[in-house]
Parts: structure tokens; sequence; C-alpha cells
């Protein structure tokens, strides 16, 4: 019986151990081609693990399954087969906002001046027209997000690891980032996997909505978000997306009071 | 505008200090070999040009060369033990040990091994600016961001291709650190070693003039040597805020 060979991403009882720490205990996960999944949980429940684990950073221990497009495989296998965005946007100072956002394509051996022509073209799609020559430093915020998420998205692979890529941003760039990378996603059709630490950002962007436990870190909710596209700001004042909230925030609330009484505990 | 007033007050400073220099000079007629006046320096000096730039293009081509090659063999072994983190171990207390002792100790040594002429003071140069640049190096990069490495990696980038791109350019602003102080011990040294043995050089004529008591001809080579060692401090340091503009 194989029912999830159309997974992009597959995972079972996948677990980590860091000397006395279980990061990672039963994580089981699947993701479908073209979808938007959020990943939430209360702080160190094990998330950024999971993200190195599927950016092939780091090897799960033995007896779990990974599978990518259907096939069993290493972690380390997934590097450079999947687009990474860590939390900060980790943009090479020397390099201008072009030089920046090719840097994976570089990486790969693709030709230069062909990667900036292209990279110039996405400048407006991203906000960033007219800024090609600046340099990190000489950006806001915002901006510089947006090159780090230029650069993920020009690294075309077919799965998208997003850490926190608005967590540092003020609240109105943030939504504004929020319904912009929504429309990016909708005309690249790319999957994607996002952490984020705010519930409403996990509910407006998801098409599912990823609970995880307290550490060890399992899957303890997954909720879909079956709020119509494309969505807009108000919609997170609707009944619907309330009655999802609080569900999801129950179950954060839960796993949150644990590790609160564990850490307070020890 | 700030880098300009800066300049401005350091020859200010200057021009004062030489002006006490010379009263102090010749307002107590203090004898040559405690202290001659500013203006008998530069009058012997001037006389004396062609002995003394002679001899300073001698110690400048040493300098130049020890520092050449003390920079690249710095910067290379420090890359090598970070693409090799294996020979970490036996290499670096190895280096420790031969820095721990003044530099200039060994000159004796290598005056013995190289001989009086130029080598010696080559090799001199590129000993003392190779520790200076490797150490400064190896700090360099190994400060590196972990994240950002994870990040090259995850974009499927080998142990070159993330020493090429990231450790190499984000080592840069403290490789150029070392490399602008080393500018003046790569000059210190040079003169020295030909203080110690040499045919020729700032050093050799500093050693010739107190032999000779001509006090004034010491302080004419001391002249020199400090102008070249600023004009090559400023040269490094310009060029270092060339290369490295983004900080």
């Amino acid at each position: 019986m194989q029912t999830t060979t159309t997974a992009l991403l597959e995972m079972q009882s996948i677990g980590k151990r860091f000397g006395a720490v279980q990061a990672l205990d039963g994580f089981a996960m699947d993701v479908e081609p073209g979808e938007f999944v959020t990943v939430v949980g209360p702080s160190g429940c094990g998330k950024s693990t999971l993200f190195n684990i599927v950016a092939g950073l780091e090897e799960p221990d033995e007896g779990g399954i990974l599978r990518f497009k259907g096939r069993g495989c290493h972690a380390k296998e997934l590097l450079g087969r999947v687009s990474f965005m860590p939390q900060r946007d980790l943009l090479l100072p020397w390099r201008n906002v072009v030089d920046n956002a090719i840097l994976a394509r570089e990486i790969e051996g693709a030709n230069r001046a062909a990667m900036r022509a292209e990279a110039r073209a996405m400048l407006p799609e991203f906000g960033l027209a007219g800024f090609e020559k600046q340099y990190p430093h000489q950006l806001s915020g915002g901006m510089r997000q947006r090159v780090a998420l230029m650069r993920t998205f020009l690294f075309e692979r077919e799965l998208m690891l997003l850490d926190e890529p608005f967590g540092a941003l003020d609240a109105l760039t943030r939504s504004m980032m929020q319904r912009w990378l929504l429309d990016i996603w909708q005309r690249h059709r790319r999957t994607i996997l996002f952490i984020t630490h705010d519930v409403d950002e996990a509910i407006f962007l998801g098409d599912r909505v990823l609970v995880m436990t307290a550490r060890p870190g399992r899957v303890k909710l997954m909720r879909k978000v079956e709020l119509p596209r494309p969505r807009k700001a108000e919609l997170v004042t609707s009944p619907e997306f309330t009655a999802i909230k609080r569900e999801v925030l129950d179950a954060i609330e839960e796993e949150a009071m644990k590790s609160f009484v564990a850490e307070t505990a020890a | 505008m700030t880098r300009h007033r800066g300049t401005l007050r350091g020859i200010l400073g200057g021009v004062l200090l030489l002006t006490v220099w010379e009263a102090v000079a010749r307002g107590f007629s203090l004898p040559a070999y405690t202290l001659p006046a500013v203006s008998d320096i530069l009058a012997a000096a001037w006389q004396h040009r062609a002995v003394l730039a002679a001899a300073g293009w001698i110690t400048a081509q040493e300098a130049l060369a020890g520092y050449a090659i003390g920079t690249i063999v710095g910067i290379g072994l420090a890359g090598l033990l970070v693409v090799a983190p294996l020979l970490r171990g036996p290499v670096l207390p190895t280096a420790m040990a031969i820095n721990s002792v003044p530099v200039v100790a060994w000159s004796p040594l290598v005056l013995l091994w190289l001989g009086v002429g130029m080598g010696s003071k080559i090799a001199m140069v590129a000993l003392a600016v190779g520790f200076t640049v490797f150490l400064s190096a190896l700090a360099g990069f190994d400060r590196v961001d972990r994240r950002s490495v994870d990040l090259m990696r995850s974009f499927g980038a080998g142990p070159a291709g993330v020493f090429w791109r990231l450790r190499l350019p984000a080592a840069l602003p403290l490789i150029a650190a070392g490399m602008r102080v080393a500018t003046v011990r790569s000059l210190i040294v040079a003169i020295v070693t030909e203080m110690l043995g040499a045919y020729g050089g700032l050093g050799w004529v500093i050693y010739q003039s107190v032999t000779l008591i001509d006090f004034v001809q010491v302080w004419s080579a001391i002249l020199v040597a400090s102008a070249i060692s600023l004009a090559f401090f400023g040269l490094v340091g310009a060029i270092e805020r060339r290369v490295i503009f983004w900080r």
C-alpha cells in the first residue's frame, strides 16, 4: 500500500538527541507539492533541529524514515536540494544586492552574467528596484530580508525552508511582507515550510498549521486552514480565523505550560 | 571632514614638538650626543642625502621583500590550518614557541645562516611579519559566523567554496589590521638586523655613525627611517580603507 507517494517530503519517527537533550522524538509529517505548511511551537521545542535536518545540515538519529520525492535518503543528501533561509538574513556585507541574491546560484556554478541579469529583472517584484548596486549596510531591515528571500527564491528548489523570516521586523512591515510573500508564492508555486512564533502569521499564511509539542518535539496538532485564497488583511478578524486561532492557541498554551514547568523545576 | 581635522591636528602637534625641541637644543646649547637641534639634523640629512637615500633604498627593499613574503606565508599558513584542521595540533604550538622569543633574538643565528647580505634581513622581516599576519588571519578565519557557514553548505558549497566566498573576505578586516601593524615592525626588524651586521642600509649607517661619534648622522638616519615607516603605514592603511569598504 503506497498511499503517500505524492508527498514531496515525508518524515516518520524522526528523532534527534544532543547529549542529554532529546530535541526531537517520533516526529512525523508529510508535505505535499505546492503546499504552504507553517510550524509553530513553544521556544526550544526543536523547530530549528527539524529545519536543520530538512536542510541537510544535521543527520537524524538512526531508526527514522526520511523521504524526499518518494525516495528514502540521508539528510546530508538534501544539501543543495532545498532552499533554506535562516532567521537572520546573513547577507555578505562585501556583496551588493544583486551579487548577494545570486550567491546560491553562483555556488551551483551558474553563469554569473546571466544570473545577474535574471536577478535584476526580479528586483521590482521584491520591492528592490533601483537598489541593485547598494550594499547590505545601506539597506533597512525589511529590504535586507527581501534580498535574503530573493536569494532563496532564485535558488530554484521545490522545497523552501523559511525560519522566522519576518521575526525581526516591526508589525506593519511584517504584515505587508506576509501578503507580499503569499503573492510571490502563488505566482512561483513552490512548496514552503515556514517556522514562526506568531500564531496569526502561521494561520494567515499556511494551508496547514503544525503545532509542535514541548521538548522532545513531536506533532501536537496538524490543523488544516480552509480559508479562501487570496487572503486579505481583514481575514484575521473573521470568525473562521478566530476559531482556528483558538484551537491552535489552546494547543500551544498547553505545551508552553509544560516546558515552563519543566524549566522552572530544573 | 573629521579625518582632515585629525590630520591637521597631527601636523600641528608635530610642528609644536619640533619647535620646542629646537628651542631646548639651542637654548641650553646641548651637545650633539645628547640632543642635536632639528635644524642641524635637517641640514646634515640634506648634506648626506645621497648616502641616506642609498641606505634608505636598501632598507626599504629588505622591508618590502620580507613584508611580502611574510604576508603571503602568514595568510597561507592560516588558510591551511582552516582547510586542514588536523594540522592545528602540531603547527600552532610550534609557531607559538618560535614566536614567544623576541624575533630579534634570532638575528645572530639568521646572520650566521644566510650571511651579512640582504637575504638575512629579508628572512628576519618575513619571520616577524609572518607571525603577526598569521595570528590575525587565523583569528579572522575562525571568527566567521557558523550560521553563515551552514547557509553556504545548504546551498551546496564544499569547504573550498566556503573558504573563498565566505571565510577569506570575512577575515579581511582582521588580516588588514595585522598587515597594518606589520608595516612598522618590518622596518624595525630590518634596521635592527642591519645594526648587527650588514653591508649597507639605515641600520648600518646608524651603527657606523655611532662608532664615528657622528650623532647628527644617527639622527638623520632615524629621520629617514621614520619617514619610510610612516609612508608605508599610510599606504597600507589607505589600501585597507579602499578594499574593506563595507565596515
